[in-house]
């Protein structure tokens, strides 16, 4: 079985290991009074981190996912995402040098099947495009990180551009992630403004994806960035068929307010989205899960993602069996392999593991 | 197949839109700045009398994603879900093989004539 894993939520860094790689002022101000906190308001405790997993060290995930479900790699998402909600584009590009700066020297280094997605400071496209930079070429480094809520502006509007320049400089996909806590700051946990508790916010997380696709597709963004591509992850997919159809339709009509499109907006995302599967959509009728993915353009649209260590994990058995072996070989492994233009000729070396 | 007389041309009086019978078919004869076009009443979509829809330029891209408004290319657009087609090719805005049925036109001794 061959295997790249999207979304593994490596650990840390602790405070003493953020004031290492801090630069100043913030290496005195954390050092002296912590993080800058934000909180959600809502419980999520009883979500958090599988009981019975721990992320804390490339040691600990290297035996409890790496080695035991034969991952050739894993893309290190990291634990971070308030930072998105921190108003302080300063501070978050500080935070963001040192977060990345803290994955390469203790996990990169650790095991050759980490990579790394740039963590960016979304408060300032400047600042992110310049820490794209600074990371791009290292050969473990392979995505941007986007954190995906309610953002101040949606994903497809200029104000991302020069993100989208660098990334395409360096053949970087951008890869998204929800940031549940950093929402808060933005003044919605859902499409309908704020919802009471991480339940409801967790199941509302496809929404802003719906929002950021439609802003990313009907803004033209991939016809002036046709290398552009996007990933997202732990939104779900069962939402792309009505979003795709929906975009189509409602563009036959009201094209002049996207004149920028050369095709119908569902050729761009066929041609530059790819989503992850976990949380897996769990049907009362498994075909109708089958039907689903042919409905989204079958799976070469997808690519697999556990999780671990977090309380909604999907081990790689979770998709069905029915699917075949070419379409399951496609999700678990070939599609990432493509998407972030990783490495296979050492395939089979470091496989100790099954499902 | 033949050229056909439908009109004449003072039926046709600038941006207005004459309809005419022809066997059993609607057929719109519109005047644009004494350029004629002939459109069968039907939208490919849904069915809608298209004819009674409404004659515009249209909002065009450059290959830099300049973007800005054509007046000369004539748009035709439905008065239901306002789908766009060129008024000469019938043919849609956007990249789908639906298109609107136009006829030749041409005019003769104050007569419109329509090939069909």
């Amino acid at each position: 079985m061959q295997l790249v894993d999207c979304d593994v939520h490596h650990g840390g860094p602790s405070k003493d290991q953020f004031v290492e790689h801090l630069e100043e002022p913030y290496r005195s101000e954390v050092a002296e009074r912590g993080l800058r906190v934000l909180r959600s308001g809502s419980r999520f405790e009883d979500g958090g981190n599988r009981w019975d997993a721990s992320a804390s060290s490339p040691k600990a995930v290297r035996e409890q996912l790496l080695d035991r479900y034969g991952h050739q790699y894993a893309l290190l998402t990291g634990s971070y995402g308030p930072i998105a909600g921190i108003p302080d584009p300063e501070y978050a590009a500080a935070i963001c040098r040192a977060y990345n700066a803290y994955t390469a020297e203790h996990w990169l280094t650790a095991d050759s099947r980490y990579l790394m997605a740039i963590k960016v400071p979304m408060q300032d496209s400047q600042f992110a495009a310049a820490e794209i930079e600074r990371w791009a070429g290292h050969p473990q480094v392979k995505a941007v990180s986007f954190w995906g809520g309610a953002e101040r502006i949606p994903f497809g509007q200029r104000y991302y551009w020069p993100i989208y320049e660098a990334a395409c400089r360096h053949q970087l996909p951008i890869h998204v992630h929800p940031a549940t806590t950093a929402t808060i700051a933005s003044g919605a946990t859902s499409a309908a403004g704020q919802v009471t508790n991480y339940l409801q916010m967790h199941v509302c997380l496809p929404q802003f994806y719906q929002a950021h696709l439609i802003s990313l597709v009907l803004e033209g963004v991939f016809e002036r960035f046709p290398e552009l591509r996007f990933a997202f992850v732990e939104g779900g997919f069962g939402w792309v068929p009505h979003v795709v159809w929906r975009m189509d339709k409602e563009y036959k009509g009201l094209r002049q307010q996207a004149p920028v499109l050369r095709r119908l907006p569902s050729e761009y995302v066929r041609d530059h989205v790819k989503l992850t599967t976990q949380p897996i959509e769990e049907p009362h009728k498994a075909r109708h899960l089958i039907e689903l993915i042919d409905m989204m353009g079958g799976p070469e649209m997808l690519m697999y993602a556990s999780d671990f260590p977090h309380w909604d994990f999907d081990p790689p058995n979770v998709l069905p069996k029915r699917l075949g072996e070419d379409a399951l070989k496609r999700i678990h492994y070939t599609n990432a392999m493509e998407f972030f233009g990783l490495d296979s000729s050492r395939l089979g070396a470091v496989n100790q593991g099954g499902f | 197949m033949a050229w056909v007389e439908v009109a004449t041309i003072d039926e046709c009086p600038p941006g207005r839109v004459h309809m005419v019978d022809l066997g059993g078919r609607e057929v719109g004869i519109f005047n644009e700045e004494g350029k004629y076009y002939a459109v069968l009443n039907h939208c490919p979509h849904k069915g809608a009398p298209i004819c009674r829809g409404r004659v515009v330029g249209r909002v065009v891209c450059d290959a830099e994603q300049r973007v800005t408004y054509d007046h000369e290319a004539k748009t035709l657009r439905c008065p239901w879900h306002h789908w766009e087609f060129d008024l000469e090719s019938g043919k849609a805005l956007v990249p789908i093989s639906e298109r609107i049925k136009v006829f030749p036109v041409m005019v003769r001794d104050g007569m419109v004539l329509i090939h069909t």
